[in-house]
């Protein structure tokens, strides 16, 4: 619930991306805005560093 | 029928009370704060008063508007689904092979489990693409195929770093921190957040008021949010932020007798042959500059004749005989004065002679009062250790890598999954008893990992059982899957009128003779080029030279390109240059050969361009490999190591697997009724979950229910 806040976007895109949420396979419309936006985040962020994760993955059994 | 409801009625009440009790005692006990931690992340003073504030008045706010709640439910319901049944219980035995189950069904060994084909229906089950237990399931979970739901394989890579990543979660660091000298006070949450996407067939439920519990589905972490209760699984971190890593206390020294793994700390003689002194160094202490480890002193008093040890730490004693795993043990790091951070391990001493090793399993994170979210509501898992006792978190909690590593054996690693197990069993029967109408799903993962570590056993020449005669374990699987059976026995024991049962695997599991160094054969044919005076031995790919590499495999499945303005150093050009570069790697791998034995290693390797659709493909390794029987991903390809040879034995206790061509390891599939398709897949579960409680499946679902509503109410009606 604390998670979450409200974003305001023009109606009519809305309406857009509702028709285009279900063809494009997501399951809402909010799925495929977050998708869209985490793709262009992925342009901005930063990589984590190589410790990082190589501790994260340490000890998956499939690996080790 | 009265009588019944009135049961139900109050087992209500009872659960009602307890889970009021325990959200009680869960709020009001803490006197020190248990800090909220995020691998690598750090701790949050949201941990301590703000938090437990806004909580207490959350847990006040529901209980008051629960009567209202209630009614609004109701008035809902009549306007919502009608549902054909009136519980659906899920049992999962994640890796159950059909080859297995089958003989040992014909031969009369899992009567359970012919009762139930005999009442319904038994069948294989289609796996996914890959057929690996993160998307297998995922595909459970949502009804969608992998380019819908966004999990490919175990591992993503960072197309920034060539770097392989969790696929399934994303751990965030905390960027606003106030400095007071050489403290650090963050000053929000570190983001955890499921990168699987879609929409689980549970919110759906819920979305028409019909309750779900959701017990270890792997690929729950964070947990989902939806009218249910979940306890999360793979991939929970353990106390460090690892998949889990065990700690080896010894006076050896690292040549000796153990190979490397896990983490090793030094014992030290404190005056007396009998005592010795170790640092327990845990999770990274962000609230000081430079991240030093929280650490928390153990001491070891021998009493060698008796063949037990005293071992005190936390300021209690845990009494340990040579050789036998102690119980849950609780380790609580002091973060700074008023924060704690608590987790749970199990110990067993090793050897207590001339040398002493304590072996220390993964520090699970403690359920009582859990530092990461690992349960929906937040107080589910407090409830489960109040009711049944402290249980394994860890999302792969048995400790294949100490074994792998020879420092546990056989015997204490099938102790450990064997009480893994009877704490899952336990959860189910809680849960099931419960239930008065709903659905309830439980994963058990003994079944995967004992074929995975056993499997060396069942076979003559197995590498990884070489020089092993006559071991205690070599029917640990099929032993498995009579435990499994006496588990269904009982779930059918409670099923009432109307209930539905389905008993499934994810995949199945073959064996792991010989492991496949696919960069090193893309290094051998031109493929991949290493950098000038690199020898390939570096971990991670970093020998390679990726301005003249065109293909490379990160992750456990598939096979990258280097695309241009994908991958940071890409040379390949989409389009034209991708799709042939594509035709001749498959034209060239497909049906590979492992000369030495003669054998073919890969049957076939898909272009995931044709095999997924969906919104996410575009995560996907571009190509995925299919291997054979006997055959795997080894574990330098696996490490990023491109150097050596591309087929060597696998030596390891981990000797079977079922990362393979998924055509060659379905699960199985058993219900208390017939379906409509003699090849069912494990993506038209979801579907035909909601057909059950009369709900059409979603959009976004690509399965086929398994039975017509109308249908199944007929034959239900007749029979």
């Amino acid at each position: 619930m604390f998670n979450y806040t409200k974003v305001k976007l023009e109606k009519s895109m809305v309406d857009k991306i509702k028709r285009y949420a279900e063809i494009a396979g997501y399951s809402s419309p909010e799925e495929f805005i977050t998708h869209a936006l985490e793709k262009e985040l992925a342009h901005l962020e930063d990589a984590d560093s190589e410790e990082e994760i190589k501790k994260r993955l340490q000890g998956l059994g499939y690996m080790s | 029928m009265a009588r019944q409801s009135a049961t139900t009625k109050m087992a209500r009440m009872r659960r009602m009370v307890l889970m009021a009790a325990v959200a009680g005692v869960v709020l009001a006990s803490p006197r020190v704060a248990d800090a909220y931690i995020g691998p690598g992340a750090g701790f949050a003073v949201l941990g301590s008063f703000a938090v437990l504030f806004v909580t207490m008045l959350v847990a006040g706010v529901s209980i008051l508007a629960w009567p209202f709640r209630m009614l609004w439910r109701m008035v809902r319901r009549r306007t919502k689904s009608k549902p054909l049944v009136k519980r659906l219980i899920v049992v999962g035995f994640d890796g159950q092979e059909p080859r297995i189950t089958e003989r040992m069904m014909a031969e009369g060994r899992l009567p359970n489990f012919s009762k139930l084909a005999e009442q319904g229906c038994y069948s294989k089950l289609q796996s996914t693409f890959p057929s690996i237990t993160p998307v297998a399931w995922s595909s459970f979970t949502t009804g969608a195929n992998p380019g819908k739901h966004n999990i490919f394989d175990f591992l993503d890579r960072d197309p920034r770093t060539y770097l392989p990543r969790l696929s399934s979660t994303e751990i965030g660091s905390v960027d606003k921190v106030l400095k007071l000298g050489k403290l650090r006070i963050p000053l929000a949450k570190p983001t955890i957040r499921l990168l699987r996407k879609s929409k689980p067939f549970w919110t759906i439920l819920g979305e028409n008021n019909i309750w779900s519990t959701i017990i270890r589905v792997p690929i729950t972490f964070p947990p989902d949010k939806f009218y249910g209760a979940q306890l999360g699984a793979m991939c929970i971190p353990d106390l460090l932020g690892t998949q889990g890593t065990f700690l080896l206390f010894t006076t050896r020294s690292s040549a000796e007798r153990f190979q490397e793994g896990g983490l090793r700390f030094k014992l030290s003689a404190n005056g007396s042959k009998d005592t010795f002194d170790g640092m327990i160094q845990g999770p990274e202490n962000t609230f000081f500059e430079g991240n030093p480890p929280m650490e928390l002193p153990l001491r070891i008093e021998l009493d060698r004749p008796g063949r037990r040890a005293l071992v005190a730490v936390n300021g209690e004693e845990v009494e340990l005989l040579q050789g036998e795993l102690s119980g849950w043990v609780k380790l609580s790091f002091k973060a700074i004065a008023g924060m704690k951070v608590t987790g749970i391990c199990r110990m067993m001493i090793i050897e207590m002679d001339e040398e002493v090793s304590l072996y220390i399993s993964p520090i699970n994170i403690e359920p009582e009062k859990p530092v990461m979210p690992i349960s929906h509501p937040s107080y589910y898992c407090s409830y489960l250790e109040k009711k049944l006792g402290p249980y394994a978190t860890l999302g792969l909690a048995e400790d294949t890598w100490a074994l792998n590593e020879k420092v546990i054996d056989d015997h204490t690693f099938m102790t450990q999954t064997r009480d893994i197990e009877d704490e899952r069993e336990s959860m189910l029967f809680a849960a099931l008893d419960r239930l008065s109408k709903g659905v309830l799903v439980t994963v058990f993962d003994a079944t995967d990992r004992v074929n995975h570590m056993f499997w060396r056993y069942t076979e003559d020449g197995h590498p990884a059982a070489e020089g092993i005669d006559d071991p205690e374990y070599a029917n640990a699987i099929e032993e498995q899957y009579q435990r499994n059976d006496e588990v269904v026995g009982k779930v059918m024991a409670r099923l009432g009128e109307n209930d539905v049962l389905w008993v499934l695997s994810d995949h199945g599991c073959t064996s792991f003779r010989r492991g496949v160094n696919l960069n090193a054969w893309l290094l051998e044919n031109g493929y991949l080029t290493l950098k000038e005076e690199a020898d390939g031995s570096e971990e991670w790919l970093q020998s390679v030279d990726w301005s003249r590499t065109k293909a490379y495999v990160v992750g456990l499945v598939g096979i990258f390109l280097n695309i241009k303005g994908r991958e940071v150093h890409g040379i390949v050009q989409p389009g034209e240059e991708a799709e042939a570069l594509k035709a001749e790697l498959k034209a060239r791998l497909d049906g590979l050969v492992d000369a030495a034995k003669s054998e073919v290693a890969v049957n076939e390797i898909f272009d995931t361009d044709t095999l997924y659709r969906g919104p996410y493909k575009g995560n996907a390794p571009d190509l995925l490999v299919g291997y054979n029987h006997g055959y795997r991903i080894s574990w330098d390809c696996a490490g990023g190591v491109v150097a050596g040879p591309v087929f060597e034995d696998n030596t390891k206790a981990w000797s079977g697997d079922h990362i393979v061509d998924p055509r060659l390891v379905p699960g199985i599939f058993l219900a208390n009724h017939a379906i409509n398709d003699d090849d069912p897949a494990i993506i038209d579960l979801a579907p035909t979950a909601l057909t059950l409680f009369g709900i059409r499946p979603a959009a976004h679902m690509e399965g086929k229910p398994l039975v017509d509503g109308a249908r199944f109410i007929r034959q239900n009606r007749s029979s």
